[in-house]
């Protein structure tokens, strides 16, 4: 379980905060969407749920961070790799670059740790199997596609084993092969119990993947709710998210007295 | 007004890798053309070769009907100017509107010109009240919009886009479309790289779908995205918008777009 | 050296290379001593400038030197895979931090060459010249540093963010996957060149002092 209690936070340097009075908590094995206009503050939230602001990039945290009831005010960012993994928009830059094959690169993090080596080499093997890039193992890193290689970089954070994991953007940098692959792979990790924040401008990728959606608005969390009512909220077009296409639909259609049931059979085949 | 021809190219990187073969392709004023596929099919290749950024290993590339070849790239840059994916690639400036007028300054145009062109610019795609701003202070989707108004404001009959959508909420999809509208209505060109489809069916006339260096298909957004054409785009891995599966579903033949889909239905209904 | 590199098979690109290298300082290394080094046997003059044969002498010890000195350097580079080099370095001690600093710089050379490569485009398509006059060149250097340098840096915090996400600022040991391996032999042929190196600078400097 991961909190946050009324949560403020200001990047060092800036006069305002970014984010104002957040609440919002990832039980276990959730999966949790975030939507919200640009610069609404959806990448901050994610480095503060994932203790690298302050705890990498500095500025000022009010509020209390709780992960599984502990206060984290303060603790070593190692301490929240094995309990939060964030992963970001562009794989290349999130790849180490000091490893000559996919094994290495995921097995850099449990060695991080001062895993033994049996161990080390147990996570690296069930974290790409997870994913389902058993294949990739003696693979060069640079040399992925773009899809590839952000399946890599899940894969690394999985293999810290963190109960939660924090993604921003995922696909945002990805073309529709890897966005359909790491779509899969999400659903995939659903079904293993780790629990996950996605931070999504894509609501056709978040639609049925989703229990629950989060929308920021100028640094506020404006809705909580469940991924159905959050979508279908007519707000949405306000706070600047595009609904998912079968909702936009389904209105268009509603719209000229058409019953929005005729795209029910076409959405998810 | 700039005539686009492109003449059986073929292109191969130094290293020996193939990225296009025997592509014809023919754009005329006013055209606003989207290139669709998977990533490494050519697309970036394809655009690289309009203002001579790489020069064609096999035929050739006219600019109304005068080979470019020879003709450099500074010089091709004052007819095709491109936007590219990545603005931090690019942005180098210390303030938002110096940037904008580097691209109109470095062309030859006064220093009014390029303050005018850069204030009009800025204006399109939002950002008149960041003029003045640092462009690093800027998000990531502002900084893409800033490298839309650098070459927004240099002028050219064309413009090409490399995946102008990325990072974009709502109203940014909405306001690049208008964008590219306002340009097609100044009689001007518009080609853009994009992996959004619903983008692509609703903002573009013209689709043109890249596979393996090759044009597989090339045609409105109702032709490319026609039930007869999805093994083709499946090829490539990408999958026609939802309104136009539904259409199909429903056997009201091709409907790109939303707009299209409801029409379709109405029509059915009588 | 020669035996070694023929045997990893890259002793025609190594000479190549190292030709390549040392051929500046070279012809200014010959030029200098050739015609400046006070001799008492003179072989022919060029205007004020008289060849010695002192200076043929030292011109070619210089050039022997240079070119040994540049062939070690480019022998290692070479045949030792630096990802393999900094691990090892590791393994006897040194710590996981410098170890990254060192293969992240030697890796993020090819990167910061692509990323040139990007950034000259774009701003070629913009209209700057590259292709032009000195001046027109010199103009454009701005356009392409300010983005190379800004972009290596976000790069750096972005993956200082991911690592950190990976455990990297845990203190302590590293139980590391990769051993090098270290052949009895290679462990002698080590201690055998090194006391070589102890003698032969010993020799050198007893016999100079």
């Amino acid at each position: 379980m991961l909190g946050l209690h009324g949560v403020g936070y200001r990047y060092a340097g800036y006069a305002g905060p970014v984010l104002h009075d957040i609440d919002l908590t990832l039980a276990d094995g959730e999966i949790v969407g975030v939507v919200g206009a640009n610069e609404s503050g959806k990448s901050t939230l994610s480095l503060v749920a994932s203790g690298l602001a302050p705890g990498s990039i500095g500025g000022g945290l009010s509020g209390t961070l709780t992960i599984d009831g502990v206060d984290m005010a303060g603790r070593p960012l190692h301490e929240f790799s094995t309990r939060v993994g964030i992963g970001f928009q562009n794989p290349a830059t999130q790849l180490s670059g000091v490893t000559g094959s996919v094994f290495e690169e995921v097995a850099l993090g449990p060695m991080n740790l001062g895993l033994p080596t049996r161990e080390t080499v147990e996570r690296t093997k069930a974290a790409l199997a997870t994913l389902g890039i058993d294949q990739l193992a003696e693979r060069e890193p640079r040399r992925l596609s773009g899809g590839q290689a952000q399946l890599v970089v899940i894969a690394s954070l999985l293999a810290m084993r963190p109960a939660h994991l924090v993604l921003d953007e995922p696909t945002a940098q990805l073309d529709p092969e890897g966005t359909r692959l790491v779509g899969e792979a999400l659903r995939g990790l659903a079904a293993t119990g780790t629990a996950l924040l996605i931070v999504e401008h894509k609501t056709d990728l978040l639609d049925g993947l989703c229990s629950r959606i989060v929308v920021l608005d100028a640094g506020r969390i404006v809705r909580d709710g469940p991924a159905d009512d959050v979508l279908a909220d007519p707000r949405l077009d306000d706070w600047g998210v595009d609904p998912p296409s079968r909702i936009r639909l389904g209105r268009a259609l509603a719209m000229r007295d058409l019953d929005p049931a005729l795209i029910a059979g076409v959405v998810g085949s | 007004m700039t005539h686009l021809a492109l003449e059986g190219v073929g292109f191969v990187y130094p290293d020996g890798t193939r990225a296009l073969s025997e592509v014809d392709l023919t754009v005329t004023p006013g055209e606003v053309v989207a290139i669709v596929g998977q990533n490494g099919s050519g697309k970036s290749t394809l655009v690289r070769q309009l203002d001579g950024l790489l020069r064609p290993t096999e035929g050739r590339v006219l600019h109304d009907g005068v080979d470019i070849a020879g003709i450099r790239v500074a010089a091709l840059a004052a007819k095709v100017g491109i936007v590219f994916q990545n603005p931090d690639r690019q942005i180098f400036a210390g303030r938002v509107r110096t940037e904008v007028e580097f691209g109109p300054r470095i062309l030859g145009r006064s220093a009014n010109e390029a303050a005018e062109a850069a204030t009009a610019a800025l204006a399109a795609v939002g950002l008149t009240e960041l003029a003045d701003a640092n462009p690093y202070d800027l998000g990531f989707s502002r900084r893409k919009l800033l490298t839309l108004a650098s070459v927004l404001a240099m002028g050219t009959q064309v413009v090409v886009l490399d995946e102008p959508t990325t990072g974009q909420d709502a109203r940014g999809v909405a306001r690049i479309q208008r964008v590219v509208e306002a340009i097609a209505t100044a009689g001007r060109t518009v080609i853009a790289i994009s992996h959004d489809m619903r983008f692509v069916a609703e903002t573009f006339t013209r689709v043109v779908v890249m596979g393996a260096g090759r044009v597989l298909l090339d045609g409105s957004p109702a032709d490319v995205f026609a039930e007869s054409a999805w093994p083709t785009l499946a090829s490539t891995y990408l999958e026609p918008p939802l309104a136009a599966r539904v259409g199909a579903r429903l056997g009201l033949g091709p409907t790109p777009t939303e707009v299209s889909l409801v029409e379709a239905l109405v029509e059915a209904r009588g | 050296m020669v035996v070694l590199a023929l045997r990893a098979g890259v002793l025609g690109q190594l000479v190549r290379v190292s030709l390549l290298l040392t051929m500046p300082i070279a012809v200014s290394v010959v030029l200098v001593s050739v015609f400046t080094r006070a001799g008492t046997t003179v072989l022919f003059a060029i205007g004020p400038f008289d060849a010695t044969v002192e200076g043929v002498d030292f011109a070619a010890q210089t050039l022997v030197r240079l070119f040994a000195i540049s062939l070690s350097i480019g022998l290692f580079l070479m045949t030792t895979d630096p990802r393999a080099f900094v691990f090892d370095l590791e393994r006897r001690g040194v710590s996981p931090r410098v170890a990254f600093v060192a293969v992240a710089t030697i890796e993020a050379v090819p990167a910061l060459v692509e990323r040139a490569g990007v950034i000259g485009e774009s701003q070629r398509a913009r209209g700057l010249d590259t292709e032009g006059s000195v001046r027109a060149r010199l103009r454009g250097v701005l356009p392409l540093i300010g983005p190379v340098i800004i972009g290596a840096l976000t790069d750096v915090e972005e993956r200082s963010l991911a690592l950190e996400s990976r455990a990297f600022s845990r203190p302590g040991r590293r139980h590391l996957l990769w051993a090098m391996p270290d052949r009895t032999w290679e462990r002698w042929l080590r201690w055998a060149l090194i006391a070589l190196l102890v003698a032969t600078a010993a020799a050198r400097i007893s016999g100079r002092i």
